[in-house]
């Protein structure tokens, strides 16, 4: 445990020195934003199931690269094979990994559901806290599957490539689940109503986390 | 797999795929709703159940693999993947066949559909990993651990698209009629068909096997003579 938040407190200190993930995510989140915006222009009524898809293409997207950018940097400054060599277990650097991936996505999304509220129109107060569990159980299972899938990528030939291949179909079951409890959310329905969809967002996170956290050890390891 | 026992399944598969043409072709009755487009069915089922138990074999393997460290696993895992993804397109491209006359549309996102579709682009993935990443231990160790996730996620995806797909009701039918094989000559060309398809699937499995194990083996056969080259010249200078 020592590892794990050692580890985590060295990626929010870089972080917060450089501001490099969040101000990309957040950068890359506005600019996903305003594009689904100027293709599909929002019109009255419709406007609670645009937003919910267009919060999850940004958090999709935005979150590739941020994954993916978090590994090529420990890689860079050969900090990744220090990492190896250090006493500590495989998992423990998955699970700092992955806090950390989490909650640079959580800074991003915060800023792209602001934006969100005001691109389509959407009263704030109320339906944030329904979109709360929804937006942080999805983060949750994408930071869980991207953190591995891209430390798979940034060690292969052609893996910048790849990593969208990889990661958006594994993502297909929480992706749907979270555009509808997403959807249901803006449009103003109760908790109860979205019980089935973030039930299955649980079922997805709790087994890519433990899927994550045992396989990471092969993925890291050195010839 | 010995040639003579390839040999055999490989007589085998001729023998059952003939009877299962015939069958399914010529003596099973025509469907008195579908009509003849009706028989193509008897070659989309067996597609998908070699599909589905090809792309469990990629799993077992891959874990067999990342367990044990022996490349016969990776090879078999390779080879599974590799015939997998030909049966999931055989099976989306007779269901699309199938789906036209009956449904009226090549495609819709009926969830056996979506189903299929997400598996063919996980496994797609997966295969390009192989290919473009590069033919070493490291790329084998990823390739099974992305094999592993696509298996697990098999489960959530049905759950997910089923829920998905009656929230929004189907524009089409249903698909009932599939179950109703009313004469049992449709029963014996179906499982025909099936043993057919197995027969196939294990020959197939077994040449891309030995394919793969004899370039295993030359592999290592090369990085020999490269260290005895090496060590002849270091002698030499």
């Amino acid at each position: 445990m020592a590892a794990f938040s050692t580890l985590l407190r060295k990626d929010l200190k870089l972080e917060l020195r450089t501001g490099e993930s969040t101000i990309t995510l957040i950068a890359l989140s506005m600019l996903i934003l305003l594009v689904l915006v100027l293709a599909f222009n929002p019109a009255e009524g419709h406007s609670a199931d645009l937003a919910a898809g267009a919060l999850w293409i940004a958090m999709i997207f935005a979150g590739m690269l941020g994954s993916s950018r978090a590994l090529i940097a420990e890689r860079e400054n050969g900090c990744m094979l220090g990492l190896l060599l250090s006493p500590i277990d495989c998992a423990q650097i998955y699970a700092a990994k992955l806090a950390a991936a989490f909650i640079f996505m959580m800074v991003a999304e915060a800023a792209s559901i602001i934006l969100l509220m005001l691109f389509f129109n959407l009263d704030f107060g109320i339906r944030l806290a329904r979109l709360l569990p929804t937006v942080m159980l999805g983060g949750l299972g994408f930071a869980a599957i991207s953190t591995l899938l891209a430390a798979i990528t940034s060690r292969t030939r052609a893996g910048d490539l790849l990593l969208p291949v990889l990661v958006v179909p594994v993502f297909v079951p929480a992706l749907i689940a979270g555009v509808k409890a997403s959807s249901a959310a803006l449009a103003g329905a109760a908790i109860s109503e979205m019980a089935m969809w973030l039930k299955i967002m649980i079922a997805f996170d709790v087994l890519f986390v433990v899927a994550g956290y045992l396989l990471f050890e092969y993925v890291v390891v050195e010839d | 797999m010995k040639s003579a026992w390839r040999l055999a399944v490989a007589g085998m598969t001729l023998a059952t795929m003939i009877a299962a043409i015939w069958m399914s072709l010529i003596n099973a009755p025509t469907e008195a709703e579908q009509g003849t487009v009706q028989r193509i069915f008897y070659f989309h089922v067996p597609c998908a159940m070699v599909t589905f138990c090809a792309f469990g074999l990629v799993a077992i393997a891959g874990a067999l693999y990342l367990w044990l460290g022996n490349q016969i696993w990776d090879d078999l895992e390779y080879a599974a993947a590799e015939i997998g993804m030909v049966f999931c397109t055989l099976v989306l491209v007779t269901g699309s066949i199938w789906a036209k006359p009956i449904w009226g549309t090549w495609w819709t996102w009926d969830s056996r559909l979506t189903t299929t579709f997400i598996l063919w682009l996980i496994y797609a993935g997966y295969l390009m990993l192989r290919a473009f990443g590069g033919d070493t231990p490291q790329v084998a160790r990823f390739a099974a651990v992305v094999g592993i996730f696509g298996a697990l996620d098999v489960p959530l995806i049905i759950v997910s698209v089923r829920l998905w797909r009656t929230i929004h009701p189907a524009v089409l039918l249903t698909r009932q009629n599939e179950h109703g094989l009313q004469d049992p000559r449709m029963v014996a060309a179906l499982l025909m068909s099936m043993a057919a398809f197995t027969l196939l699937f294990v020959w197939l499995l077994g040449l891309r096997f030995k394919t793969l194990r004899l370039n295993t083996r030359l592999n290592s056969l090369k990085r020999e003579v490269a260290l005895w080259r090496a060590a002849e010249e270091g002698g030499r200078a």
